[in-house]
């Protein structure tokens, strides 16, 4: 009986091929689109889910109350941890300090050795103290915690082992040179850590190295002073609540913080490692954040892909069970019951589900490759495993049962008597209103997604190309070491470089207009008590103004200096004291922390200081030369490339110790929507694939309409329709279910995308118009599905269609 | 074999009733050969249908084999159809996906008989009808004489004690036709009983008897010598 079932359904398969064509290649693109999804989601919830016993880990995380709000950072002052182990001893506490943009010499033996290789290192280099690694409780392939209590210590990867000295079983007891000043011995190594993991250590100095060196490692001791990359966490003995340990944590900020009062007040509080790859409000160790909202909406993706790809199948289906009516009464009269036809028809569903699945495998291992630089996975991601082969089996099953219930259940309930004489109507395959409501569904959803990545698109758009107050184009960032060796050199060098031809301007900063970094301090102006909001800095020297095109509102810029005297601060700062003309704030005074006062000398007109998604920060520039790790430099040239390495030659010349970094500014400001521009990326692809579905299922449906329909147009053709009309007829109710659907999806988009808009605090508006596109580009890309169905459906014989009858 | 009595049917739309059987009565004995005949609509094809547990009548009582089987579930109107009765149509109605061998398998599938048995009896039916040269080609590979033999193979496949033939050959030229009748005929005399429906004097020539009926209700009998 199998054997006859799957026989009939492989010679169905063949008969209608247009049929299975549009049932197999719908199902397929869906199930591939939601494997691609499930790998993505799988990987991103996997992180850091490899350490041992990681459910019991915490990060001691701070929240600042100020009057501006909540603010988050994972940071925390250095002197917390020694403070933390002493307030709360029953738990272990292990810290990590990340260091960025560093270069590794690699020596030999003795740190005598030469340095036979350089590597500049943008991330991956730590500090840890041996209770970090007893939180963590990663492999060692040799050592152990222990070793680093030990200052000039340091822990390397089998990977980092390997770059540096070749096999990772001869770096022991080798040394390397860390920014030219600090040497290290290796006295352990760590099995890589995955991929997916937010704390990519590759060097692991220890702690004690950089409290002994704190100037050089910008280590403080300073209760008033954190970074975000200072971190501490916890391990929690069993019994212990995180509730527990958040009590002891408010008695410990409370003790600790200065100035804590009802609206200014600073809190540490546990969170759990689990959330360290999904909190948004705060950053990580790893290369990026993804809100478990963004997750939910991915999966939600999926699913809805998978809704369509059903819906369409049903159509599909039930419209071509007419064909199948013969069938179906031959089988009753030949003794069939309903039961077995209706598993007969579950099987046939189950057949081209299979065939489907097996396809979208190969759909997915296709385009794997091309997700990998969409989504943050990894491109050695295998898609055989046997969690993904379950997920597909599942999800197989899931469909099976959806899609081919309501057709199976149609078909298996003919009559025998009308089946045999072909009088199997619209009206005994289920009423087309319900195919009606299963198309509108589709295109519910698929105008929700144009209408996203419409959005999206536009403000993407927007934030490329916004005024950020500066001039971004054609500045080649160098970034480098600010050391007193290199501080030496920096005014002979500048003079170098602006001898190349096509450089215009130098300019040495602590930082770019736009970054991510946050630098901020307390503040008092003109003499009066600290102000209630934090001031950020950025250093830079006086051609800092020019090389960007700042402009300033007021006053000048400050003379040439090595060291803070006069400032300038941004608009921002004025409006939040409440001066309203810039020029009444020149020649005030202003202190920060507990510093000297200083005289502002100018007022710059507002630049985005940081991403979009953040508003303008209140912003003093001030010269300083031992912060200058950033070296800008203003081509007007025609071939950057060119300048570029007439640039290189110059570092290579000036700083032989020191590998040369460089990047464009726009690079860098396209770095900081990677996420934004990823999710976009996908949201495109996604809308993409529901809008194919979609158009599949509405061939399926006006297919179905013109065998419905065939005497009606017939009749109508010879009474006098033309072409067009027959077209109209076709496309009228389309056009209709279109506009329904619409009116369901435009609130719905708009909820959605006026919550993601949220994100930035500079964005577009949803005017009417993304609407009115979306609407028209559907009903564009329906009338053109529809277009070649109707036409044929019009352009029949009428003879031959009402001979059909 | 049947008895059939005072039976109704009546098929209602929502502004038209049409009474197809009235009070209808009739008995057909194991082993003979009706032919049913009289004008379209007089509810010759209904009383088949009824006559062939596809259709339930609306009143009245229907014997087969001894059992009232005219308020039976589908259920088991499938199960007594499937071991006693044969079908032969006017448009064949052979599967098309289906070849010559699998559509006459088909209710031996359904009645769970084994392959191998299977195998050996479709051989034989197909042997028997002078089509066993066709058993790989498909439905639409084969003349009309010819899907009637196969139907006509279906039919008998499973031995069924009852064969219902509806105008077996409306959609056959007259050799054709009258070998099919042959083939009816034939299996008569080996036992079968058979009720055939047409428009044809010449083909219900072939039958013991003749009913003629009229507005759902039986009006003459010939009896044949």
């Amino acid at each position: 009986m199998i054997k006859n079932y799957l026989k009939i359904a492989l010679r169905n398969i063949k008969r209608h091929k247009g049929f299975a064509f549009l049932n197999i290649f719908g199902l397929s693109v869906g199930l591939a689109a939601c494997l691609l999804l499930f790998i993505v989601i799988r990987y991103e919830n996997s992180y850091d889910k490899f350490l041992p016993e990681h459910e019991s880990v915490y990060h001691i995380a701070t929240q600042d109350k100020t009057a501006d709000g909540l603010f988050h950072t994972p940071g925390i002052p250095f002197p917390a941890l020694d403070a933390v182990r002493l307030d709360i001893p029953q738990a272990t506490t292990g810290a990590l300090y990340a260091s960025y943009g560093s270069q590794i010499s690699v020596l030999g033996k003795t740190p005598n050795d030469p340095a036979t290789k350089k590597f500049m290192e943008g991330s991956g280099i730590f500090y840890a103290d041996p209770e970090f690694f007893k939180v963590f409780q990663y492999k060692w392939l040799q050592g152990s915690p222990e070793v680093l209590k030990e200052p000039n210590v340091t822990v390397l990867t089998q990977k980092a082992a390997e770059k540096y000295f070749g096999s990772w079983k001869d770096a022991i007891g080798q040394y390397i040179r860390m920014d030219n000043a600090i040497d290290y011995k290796v006295s352990g190594i760590l099995e890589n850590p995955p991929a997916n993991t937010d704390f990519p250590l590759a060097v692991v100095h220890s702690l004690i190295t950089s409290r002994n060196n704190a100037r050089a490692t910008q280590y403080s001791t300073d209760w008033g002073s954190t970074t975000s990359n200072f971190q501490l966490y916890m391990k929690l003995p069993a019994g212990v609540s995180q509730a527990a340990i958040n009590k002891q944590l408010q008695i410990f900020s409370d003790k600790h913080y200065e100035n804590q009062n009802s609206s200014n007040k600073r809190l540490n509080f546990l969170r759990p490692l689990k959330d360290v790859h999904f909190d948004t409000r705060f950053g990580n160790l790893g290369t990026h954040v993804i809100s478990r909202s963004t997750l939910w909406t991915l999966t939600l993706i999926g699913v809805f892909i998978m809704l369509m790809a059903c819906i369409n199948f049903i159509n599909l289906s039930t419209s071509q069970a007419i064909n199948r009516s013969k069938e179906i009464g031959v089988r009753k009269v030949l003794g069939s019951r309903r039961k077995d036809l209706f598993w007969q028809m579950m099987g046939e569903t189950g057949i081209i589900v299979f065939i489907s699945l097996v396809l979208s495998f190969v759909l997915a291992a296709i385009c794997l490759p091309f997700i990998t630089h969409i989504a943050s996975i990894p491109e050695s991601l295998n898609i055989f495993t046997a969690e993904i082969l379950l997920f597909a089996v599942i999800t197989g099953v899931v469909v099976t049962l959806f899609a081919g219930f309501y057709p199976s259940l149609i078909l298996s309930g003919f009559t025998p008597l009308l089946a045999l004489k072909n009088k199997i109507t619209s009206a005994s395959i289920g009423g087309i209103s319900l195919r009606r409501g299963l198309v509108i569904t589709q295109f519910v959803i698929s105008q929700v997604l144009l209408i996203g990545t419409i959005v999206a698109i536009m403000q993407m758009d927007y934030v490329h190309k916004a005024d950020l107050g500066f001039n971004k184009e054609a500045v080649l960032v160098l970034t480098g070491n600010a050391d007193s060796a290199v501080n030496a050199k920096q005014a002979s060098f500048k003079q170098e470089l602006l001898r190349v031809p096509g450089v215009q301007s130098v300019s040495y900063s602590s930082d770019m207009p736009s970054s991510e970094n946050n630098w901020a301090t307390n503040f008092a102006f003109d003499h009066k008590p600290d102000a209630e909001f934090s001031l950020y800095l950025k250093f830079a020297d006086e051609d800092y103004f020019k090389t960007y095109g700042l402009q300033l509102l007021a006053g000048s810029v400050y003379a040439h200096s090595d060291t803070v005297r006069d400032v300038v601060v941004n608009e921002t700062v004025l409006k939040r004291l409440g001066i309203k003309n810039p020029q009444d704030a020149v020649g005030k005074e202003l202190r920060t922390g507990r510093g000297p006062w200083r005289t502002v000398v100018g007022v710059v007109k507002d630049f985005k200081t940081n991403s979009l998604r953040e508003e303008t920060k209140p912003t003093m520039i001030a010269p300083r030369q031992r912060d200058y790790y950033n070296t800008s430099v203003k081509i007007n040239s025609t071939n950057l490339a060119t300048t570029r390495k007439q640039v290189e030659a110059l570092w290579d010349k000036f700083f032989p110790d020191y590998a040369f970094v460089s990047f464009f500014m726009e690079e860098t400001i396209e770095s900081f929507y990677q996420q934004e521009t990823q999710l976009s990326l996908l949201y495109k692809i996604f809308a993409g694939i529901a809008i194919l579905i979609s158009c599949l299922g509405l061939y399926g449906l006006v297919s179905f309409m013109a065998v419905q329909r065939t005497k009606e147009v017939g009749v109508r053709k010879v009474l006098g329709a033309s072409v067009s009309n027959i077209m109209y007829l076709f496309s009228k109710e389309f056009t209709l279910l279109i506009l329904i659907a619409f009116v369901l999806a435009a609130p719905l988009a708009w909820y959605m995308m006026n919550n993601w808009l949220g994100n930035f605090a500079y964005r577009v508006s949803m005017g009417a118009g993304v609407f009115v596109g979306a609407v028209l580009l559907s009903v564009l890309i329906a009338w053109i599905t529809v277009g070649y169905k109707s036409y044929k459906a019009a352009v029949a014989n009428p003879v031959k269609s009402l001979r059909a009858e | 074999m049947i008895k059939i009595t005072n039976l109704e049917k009546i098929y209602r739309t929502e502004e038209v009733e049409t009474v197809a059987l009235n009070k209808l009565s009739m008995e057909v004995k194991e082993g003979e050969f009706v032919a049913i005949m009289g004008p379209s609509g007089c509810g010759k094809s209904t009383l088949l249908n009824i006559l062939g547990l596809l259709d339930d009548p609306d009143a009245g009582s229907f014997i087969f084999n001894g059992i009232e089987v005219a308020k039976f579930n589908e259920r088991k109107r499938a199960d007594l159809r499937k071991r006693n009765i044969g079908f032969v149509f006017q448009s064949f109605n052979l599967i098309d996906e289906l070849t010559v061998f699998e559509n006459v398998e088909l209710p031996l599938i359904y009645t769970g008989v084994k392959s191998s048995d299977r195998k050996k009896r479709v051989e034989e039916v197909l042997d028997k009808v002078q089509i066993m040269h066709r058993r790989n080609h498909y439905p639409q590979q084969l003349s009309g004489g010819q899907q009637q033999r196969v139907a006509v193979a279906r039919a008998v496949v499973n031995s069924p004690k009852l064969i219902l033939a509806d105008e077996p050959t409306g959609n056959l030229d007259s050799s054709n036709g009258n070998e099919v009748m042959q083939m009816l005929t034939d299996l008569n005399e080996q036992g079968t009983t058979i009720v055939m429906v047409t428009h044809s004097e010449h083909d219900a020539r072939y039958s013991h008897r003749i009913i003629r009926m009229l507005d759902g209700q039986t009006v003459l009998e010939n009896i044949m010598v």
